[in-house]
C-alpha cells in the first residue's frame, strides 16, 4: 500500500524535512543571486505588454473612453469585464492566506505568501479599470466622501460606491496582512544580508523585528484576529461586485444567488492563476521541495469543487430563469446558450464545468502539464463568464429596437493585453526582491514534523 | 491490506442511561398524539407544522451526512471521534416517508399549484405545471430519498465495518463516497426545498434559495452534534483525552455558519429589496404583515446576534457549557427560520403558535431522542477503527 | 557583583540552545526563578512557549472588537448624516435612511478600521517599534537567533540578575554559546524629551505640512469648478438667427398638427355674431377671478386701453388710440363678443390667443365689467 493511503499519519507538507538554514536559504537565493537572461526575458515580454497597454490606455486618458467598443446599448464591456476578473484573481490569494490559516490547512504554507502579493498585484490591476471608466479619472478623488465646496456627498445607495469602499478596503487590509507575515522575514535578511544599503532598507522594512517571544505571542493574536476579519472581507469585495450587477432589475443580472456564485467563480479563478504562476516558480528557484506536488493536488481539488461550485450556478440559474414564468428572465437565458454570443457561453461552460471534471482523476491532479493546461483554460473560462454576464445581458434589452452587437476595439483588447503586462511585472519584479515564500511559517511547519517522527 | 494495531484507544462502550430512555418515550408519544389529534382538529394547520417539522429534521439528518462527508474530504482529524455521532444523527433521513405521506395525502390544503381550478386560470402556473405536478413532485420525492438512503447506507456500511476490521481501505472508499455524494447532495438539497419550501408561495422564486435552505441545515446539524458530543462526553460514553481544543472547532464552525447565514440571508433580502421587483418582493411584504413583522425583525436576533455574541469571544468556543447553550439556541433559531418560511402561508394576517404548534415540536425532539437511541443501540458511539483516532486524540490547536 | 559594576554598559546576558525542547527547558526554568525581564527568541513562535513565560493573554482581540465597533459607528454617522441629514436625496425610490444599502459600507470601514488599527497599536504601541537600535540587533546573537538558533536573553535591569550565576544556569542546561550583550554608549545616554528643540521644529513641521497638505488637496487638486459649463455651451439662445434652417429663425414653431396637452379650439373664428350668441362667460365673479382678471387687464390690455378703459394710451400717440371701453356700444356687447376681440383681434389690435390662457380672457372679460360699472354706478351698488 502506498503513502497516499497512510491516515494513521500526516503527510509532510514540506519535503525533505529541510534544515532550517536551508530554508533560509533556498528561498532568500533568487534575492541574492543575479538574474538569468530569462529572467530578464520574461521581464521584457511582460513590460512590452505592459507599454502597450499604457500607451492604450494614454489614448482613452486624452481621448475619453470613445475609443472603446461601449455604445448604446452595451454602455459596460470589457472594463468591467476585466475589473471583476482581476477582483477574482485576487481572491485566492486572500482564501488561501485567511480561510485555509483559520481552517488550520498546513498545506497553505508553502504557497500564502506568494498567493498574497498576488492578491495586491491583481487588486491593483483591477483598481485601473474602474479609475479609467469614470471618463475623468483625474477626479476620481470625489468617489471618496471628501467635502468639499458644493456640499454634495458620494451617494451611499449606488454599488459602485460600495465597490470603492469594498476594493479600497480590500487592497488596505491585504497589504497590511502581507506586510504583517512579511515582517520577520525582512529581519532574517537582515541579519543575513554584508551588504550595507541592503541592511539599510531590509532595517527599515522589519521596524527593527529581533525574533522576540513576547512579540510572537501577540503577533500570532494579530494574524488571526488579521485571518478572522480578511475571510468575511473577501466574501464581501466579490459580494459587493456582484451587487453591482445584482441589485440592478435586468434579467440575467438580478438574481440572487449572485453573490455567492461570485466568490465562488473568484477562488476558481484565483486558484487557477496561482497553480500557474507557482508551477512556473517552484520550477525556476528549485522550491519544488517547499512547494510540494501535494500542495498542487490540493489546490486543484479545491479548483474541481469550485469549478462544481460555479456550475451548480449556472444550473440553478438557468432552472428558476424557467422555473419563475418570466419571459424576459428566460429569454435571456435561452439567449445565452443559443444566441448570437453562444459560443462565448459555450466556452465558459466548457472551461469551468467540463475540463476541470478531469481533476477527478489523480494522475491529472498530480502531472504538471495537463494541471496548467487547465489552470489557463479556468481562466479563460472564467474571463468569459464575466464577458457573458456583461455583455449578452445588455445586448438584448427590453426594447428589440436597442438590440447590439459588441465589438471591442484596438484600445479594449490593449488594455486587456496591457493588464496582463501589469500584473505580471508586478509578479516578477516581486519573486526577485522579496521571499515568495515565508520563512517563519515555513520553518514553524517544518518543526512540527520534526517532532512527529 | 494495512491494518494498525497500535491504533488502539481506550473505549469501553457502556449501555444507554436508562434515564434517557425513560424520558424519550414520554415525548415522542405525547408529540405523536398531540400530532395525531392536530390532524383530526384542524388537518391543514397540522399539515403545515408538518412541513416546518420535516425541514427541521431532515436538516439535520442531511446535514449530518454532509458534515461526514466534508471530514472525509478534508482529511480533519479533530471531528473523527464524534464521527459516529453525527452518523446516528444522519439515520433521521430514513424516517422521510413517514413524515412525507401524510402531507402528501393533504397536499390540497398546503400548495397551491395542485388545484387544478386555479391552474386554470393562473398563466404563470400553468408554465411552471411541467415541473410543478403531483406525479412528478412525488416521483422527486423519491429519488431524494433514494439518494440520501444509499448514501447514509454506505457511509455508516463503512464505518461500522471499520470497527471491526480496522481497514484502511475503508476510510479510503468512504472518501470517494463523500466526494461522489457532494453534487448529489447540492442538487438534492435545493430541489427538497425547491420543493417543499419555496413553491409553498409557487409563484416566489429565487436562487439563492437552496443555499439559504443549506446554511440552515448545517448549522442545524452542527449544533445536534455538538449539543450530543458534549453531553456524552460529559457523561462519560465517548473516550478520554479529548481537550477543550476538539471543542474550539465546534465552536468555531457554529460561529463561521452564523455568519455564513447571516450572509446568505442578507444577500437574498437585500437584493430584492433594492430591485424592489413585485414579483419577488410580495414573499417578504407578505411577511411584513400584523404581528408576521415582529417575527421577521425577531430572526436578525435570534438567528444571527444572539448565536454571534454568545460564540464570539475564543474562550467561550471552548466552554462547554456555553457551547451546549449555543447549539440548543441555534437548532431552536431554525426551527423559528423554517416557521417563518412556511407558515405566512397558512395564515397571512398574524403569527399563530398554538397547541399544534408545541405538539409538532414535541414529537420533532422526540423523534430525535428516538431516533438516537434506536439507532445507538448497537454501535459503539467512537468509530475505534478509524486509522485518524489516535492523531485525532493528540489533535491540539 | 564585580562584574556588574565593572559592565555598566551591559544590557544582558544571552544564550544560544540549539533546539526547541532545550529552550522550552530553560525557558520554564527562567520563568520559575521568577525572573521577569528576561526574552525567548526565535524564528518563528514555539507552541506552548507563551504558557511557560506566563505571558498574559494577548488583549489583541479586544482591541480589534472596539476598533470593530467603533468602524461601524462611524460608518452609520457618515452614511445616515450625509445621506438623511446633510444632502437628502431620494434614490430610487428608497427611503433617506435606508440601512440594508448602507450595510456594505458599513462593513467595510469595521474591517478596515478593525484590522489597520489593530495592526498599528501592536506595532507601534505595544511593540514601540520601530526599533532598529536595540542592543540585540547586530550582534553575533540575533543572526544565530536568524537562521536556526533558539536564544533566551536576561536583561541587566532584572531585580534578579546575577551575571555569574546565570552563565552558569546557562550552561547547566546545554547552551551552545553564551554572549554578553551591551548597549552602544550613545544609546545608554540618550533619553528622549518632550520639550526637546528638535521635537519641536518636528512637531511645527508636522502641522504646516498638515495644513499645506490639506489646502492643496482641498483646493487644488480636488478643486471643484463651479458648475457653470451650462452657460458656455454650443447653443443658440431666443430670437437669435441659425444658418441651420431655411427661414434663418434660431426658434421653431411646433410642428405642423401639435396640440398641446389642454389645447382647445376657438369654434367661431371669424364669426363675431355667432361668438356673441354662443358664449357664455364661465367664470363667476369672485375675489380671485377679478384679481386675476385685473393683472392680466393691466399686463396686456392697459397699455393701449388705459388703466381704467378710457383709451387713454400710455403709448405716447405711437399708435392710434383704442376707443373707450365705456361706450354704450361696448357696455352693450356680450361677454362672448369681448371675449372673440380677445381671441381674434378687431382692426389694428392683435390676437391675444398665444399670450392669453381661456381662462384668463374670462377674467378679463369680469375685470372689464367691474370698471365700466364702477363709472356708471347705479345708486343701489352704493348702498
Amino acid at each position: 500500500m502506498s503513502r497516499d493511503y497512510d491516515y494513521t499519519i500526516e503527510a509532510p507538507i514540506i519535503e525533505q524535512n529541510p534544515s532550517h538554514s536551508h530554508i533560509n536559504d533556498a528561498i532568500a537565493r533568487p534575492l541574492e543571486t543575479k538574474p538569468t537572461w530569462k529572467y530578464y526575458l520574461a521581464l521584457g515580454i511582460s513590460t512590452s505588454m505592459l507599454l502597450f497597454g499604457v500607451v492604450c490606455w494614454g489614448y482613452t486618458f486624452y481621448y475619453g473612453i470613445g475609443m472603446w467598443g461601449n455604445n448604446q446599448p452595451i454602455g459596460w464591456a470589457f472594463d468591467i469585464v476585466n475589473f471583476v476578473f482581476w477582483i477574482g484573481i485576487g481572491h485566492a490569494g486572500t482564501l488561501i492566506s485567511a480561510i485555509l490559516f483559520l481552517l488550520r490547512q498546513r498545506w497553505r504554507t508553502g504557497i500564502a505568501r506568494f498567493a498574497e502579493a498576488m492578491t495586491i498585484f491583481a487588486v491593483i490591476t483591477a483598481g485601473l479599470f474602474p479609475l479609467f471608466h469614470v471618463g475623468r479619472p483625474w477626479l476620481a478623488g470625489y468617489l471618496f466622501p471628501l467635502p468639499n465646496q458644493h456640499h454634495l456627498w458620494i451617494n451611499f445607495t449606488s454599488p459602485l460606491i460600495w465597490d470603492v469602499f469594498a476594493v479600497s478596503t480590500y487592497l488596505t487590509v491585504s497589504f497590511v496582512f502581507w506586510y504583517i507575515g512579511l515582517i520577520p522575514d525582512f529581519a532574517m535578511l537582515r541579519d543575513r544580508t554584508t551588504n550595507k544599503f541592503k541592511k539599510t532598507i531590509y532595517s527599515i522594512l522589519s521596524f527593527g523585528w529581533r525574533h522576540s517571544n513576547r512579540h510572537w505571542h501577540h503577533y500570532e493574536m494579530l494574524y488571526l484576529v488579521l485571518a478572522g476579519f480578511a475571510t468575511p472581507l473577501v466574501l464581501s469585495v466579490h459580494t459587493i461586485v456582484s451587487f453591482d450587477f445584482a441589485v440592478s432589475i435586468l434579467p440575467g443580472w438580478h438574481t440572487t444567488i449572485f453573490p455567492p456564485y461570485f466568490v465562488a467563480g473568484a477562488v476558481f479563478s484565483g486558484f487557477g492563476m496561482v497553480q500557474n504562476v507557482l508551477i512556473i516558480i517552484r520550477k525556476v528557484f528549485d522550491l519544488e521541495h517547499i512547494i510540494t506536488i501535494d500542495t498542487l493536488e490540493k489546490m486543484n481539488k479545491v479548483i474541481l469543487a469550485t469549478g462544481m461550485m460555479v456550475g451548480y450556478a449556472y444550473a440553478i440559474e438557468f432552472f428558476i430563469a424557467w422555473y419563475s414564468g418570466n419571459q424576459f428572465e428566460s429569454f435571456v437565458f435561452i439567449n445565452r446558450a443559443l444566441g448570437n454570443y453562444a459560443w462565448a457561453y459555450w466556452v465558459m461552460v466548457s472551461c469551468n464545468v467540463v475540463f476541470t471534471q478531469l481533476f477527478w482523476f489523480k494522475k491529472i491532479r498530480r502531472s504538471i502539464i495537463p494541471m496548467f493546461i487547465i489552470g489557463v483554460l479556468v481562466n479563460v473560462g472564467m474571463w468569459f463568464e464575466r464577458f457573458v454576464i456583461v455583455v449578452t445581458t445588455l445586448s438584448k434589452d427590453f426594447l428589440p429596437t436597442n438590440w447590439a452587437s459588441y465589438i471591442p476595439t484596438l484600445y479594449d483588447t490593449g488594455i486587456l493585453i496591457g493588464s496582463f503586462g501589469l500584473f505580471f511585472t508586478l509578479v516578477i519584479l516581486f519573486i526577485r526582491t522579496m521571499p515568495v515564500v515565508s520563512i517563519s511559517e515555513v520553518k514553524g511547519v517544518v518543526e512540527i514534523f520534526k517532532k512527529q517522527h | 491490506m494495512t491494518t494498525s494495531s497500535d491504533n488502539a484507544v481506550n473505549y469501553v462502550r457502556k449501555t444507554q442511561n436508562p434515564k434517557f430512555l425513560t424520558l424519550s418515550l414520554p415525548i415522542f408519544a405525547i408529540g405523536l398524539l398531540g400530532l395525531v389529534a392536530g390532524f383530526i382538529v384542524n388537518p391543514t394547520q397540522a399539515s403545515f407544522n408538518l412541513v416546518v417539522i420535516m425541514a427541521w429534521l431532515l436538516s439535520i439528518g442531511v446535514g449530518s451526512m454532509f458534515f461526514i462527508g466534508i471530514e472525509y474530504l478534508s482529511g480533519a482529524v479533530w471531528s473523527v471521534p464524534f464521527r459516529r455521532i453525527a452518523e446516528i444523527n444522519s439515520s433521521l433521513i430514513l424516517i422521510m416517508p413517514i413524515l412525507a405521506i401524510p402531507i402528501i395525502l393533504n397536499i390540497h390544503s398546503l400548495y397551491h399549484w395542485t388545484h387544478q381550478d386555479v391552474l386554470a386560470t393562473d398563466e404563470i402556473l400553468q408554465r411552471k405545471s411541467p415541473y410543478l405536478n403531483e406525479t412528478f413532485f412525488i416521483i422527486r420525492n423519491i429519488i431524494y430519498y433514494a439518494v440520501w438512503v444509499i448514501f447514509y447506507f454506505l457511509l455508516t456500511y463503512f464505518s461500522n465495518k471499520q470497527d471491526l476490521t480496522k481497514d484502511q481501505q475503508l476510510t479510503r472508499r468512504n472518501t470517494v463516497v463523500s466526494a461522489i455524494f457532494m453534487p448529489f447532495f447540492a442538487l438534492t438539497l435545493t430541489f427538497f426545498a425547491i420543493d417543499w419550501l419555496m413553491s409553498l408561495e409557487p409563484h416566489w422564486y429565487s436562487t439563492i434559495f437552496g443555499v439559504y435552505y443549506f446554511s440552515g441545515t448545517v448549522l442545524a446539524a452542527i449544533s445536534a452534534f455538538t449539543y450530543i458530543s458534549i453531553k456524552l462526553n460529559e457523561e462519560g460514553y465517548l473516550v478520554d483525552n479529548l481537550k477543550p481544543d476538539h471543542f474550539y472547532s465546534m465552536g468555531a464552525l457554529l460561529f463561521a455558519f452564523t455568519n455564513f447565514w447571516a450572509y446568505i440571508a442578507f444577500s437574498q433580502f437585500m437584493l430584492i429589496w433594492y430591485a424592489n421587483l413585485p414579483e419577488e418582493t410580495f414573499w417578504f411584504i407578505n411577511r411584513g404583515v400584523g404581528s408576521w413583522l415582529y417575527m421577521s425583525i425577531g430572526i436578525i436576533f435570534v438567528k444571527f446576534i444572539v448565536p454571534y455574541i454568545l460564540l464570539l469571544p475564543q474562550p467561550a468556543k471552548m466552554n462547554p457549557s456555553r457551547l451546549k447553550f449555543a447549539s440548543l439556541w441555534i437548532l431552536f433559531a431554525h426551527y423559528y427560520d423554517l416557521f417563518w418560511i412556511v407558515m405566512p402561508t397558512f395564515s397571512k394576517e398574524r403569527l399563530i403558535f398554538g397547541w399544534i404548534e408545541i405538539a409538532s415540536v414535541v414529537f420533532a425532539v422526540g423523534t430525535i431522542m428516538a431516533i438516537f437511541l434506536l439507532f445507538s443501540k448497537n454501535r459503539n458511539l467512537v468509530p475505534i477503527g478509524d486509522p485518524k483516532l489516535k492523531r485525532s486524540l493528540e489533535f491540539h490547536l | 557583583m564585580e562584574a556588574n559594576s565593572l559592565k555598566s554598559n551591559l544590557y544582558g546576558v544571552s544564550a544560544i540552545f540549539s533546539d526547541t525542547k532545550k529552550i522550552a527547558e530553560i525557558t520554564h526554568k527562567v520563568a520559575e526563578l521568577g525572573y521577569k525581564n528576561y526574552d525567548v527568541h526565535s524564528s518563528f513562535p514555539i507552541h506552548n512557549l507563551p504558557k511557560k513565560m506566563k505571558l498574559k493573554w494577548s488583549p489583541l482581540g479586544y482591541i480589534a472588537f472596539v476598533l470593530g465597533i467603533s468602524g461601524a459607528a462611524f460608518g452609520l454617522f457618515l452614511t445616515w448624516w450625509t445621506m438623511s441629514v446633510d444632502y437628502p436625496l431620494i434614490i430610487g425610490g428608497k427611503p433617506w435612511f435606508s440601512f440594508p444599502a448602507f450595510v456594505p459600507v458599513l462593513f467595510e470601514l469595521t474591517v478596515l478600521l478593525a484590522s489597520v488599527g489593530t495592526a498599528i497599536v501592536m506595532l507601534f504601541i505595544i511593540f514601540k517599534f520601530p526599533n532598529p537600535k536595540h542592543p540585540l540587533h547586530d550582534t553575533e546573537y540575533m543572526k544565530r537567533v536568524s537562521v536556526d538558533g533558539f536564544g533566551i536573553v536576561i536583561e541587566a535591569k532584572d531585580e534578579k540578575f546575577d551575571y555569574e550565576k546565570i552563565r552558569s544556569l546557562f550552561s547547566e542546561f546545554g547552551a551552545e554559546k553564551i554572549f554578553d550583550i551591551y548597549y552602544s554608549p550613545e544609546e545608554l545616554n540618550y533619553k528622549p524629551k518632550v520639550f526637546e528643540p528638535k521635537f519641536i521644529v518636528f512637531l511645527i513641521f508636522l502641522v504646516v505640512l498638515t495644513a499645506f497638505i490639506g489646502y492643496f488637496v482641498n483646493n487644488k487638486l480636488f478643486y471643484m469648478p463651479p458648475f457653470d459649463f451650462m452657460l458656455y455651451q454650443f447653443r443658440v439662445n431666443p430670437q437669435e438667427e441659425s444658418t441651420l434652417f431655411a427661414d434663418g429663425f434660431a426658434m421653431r414653431p411646433p410642428v405642423k398638427g401639435t396640440v398641446a396637452r389642454g389645447q382647445s379650439f376657438y369654434q367661431f373664428k371669424g364669426q363675431p355674431e355667432e361668438a356673441a350668441a354662443n358664449l357664455i362667460n364661465p367664470l363667476l365673479p369672485t375675489e380671485q377671478t377679478l384679481a386675476l382678471g385685473q393683472k392680466k387687464f393691466n399686463t396686456f390690455c392697459s397699455p393701449c386701453h388705459g388703466w381704467r378703459g378710457e383709451g387713454d394710451s400710455r403709448l405716447n400717440q405711437q399708435f392710434p388710440n383704442p376707443p373707450s371701453l365705456h361706450t354704450d356700444k361696448v357696455r352693450n356687447w356680450t361677454d362672448g363678443r369681448i371675449y372673440h376681440i380677445i381671441t381674434e383681434g378687431q382692426n389694428i389690435m392683435p390676437s391675444y390667443a398665444s399670450q392669453l390662457s381661456e381662462e384668463e380672457r374670462w377674467a378679463i372679460i369680469l375685470y372689464i365689467r367691474a370698471l365700466q360699472r364702477s363709472l356708471n354706478a347705479k345708486l343701489e351698488d352704493v348702498q
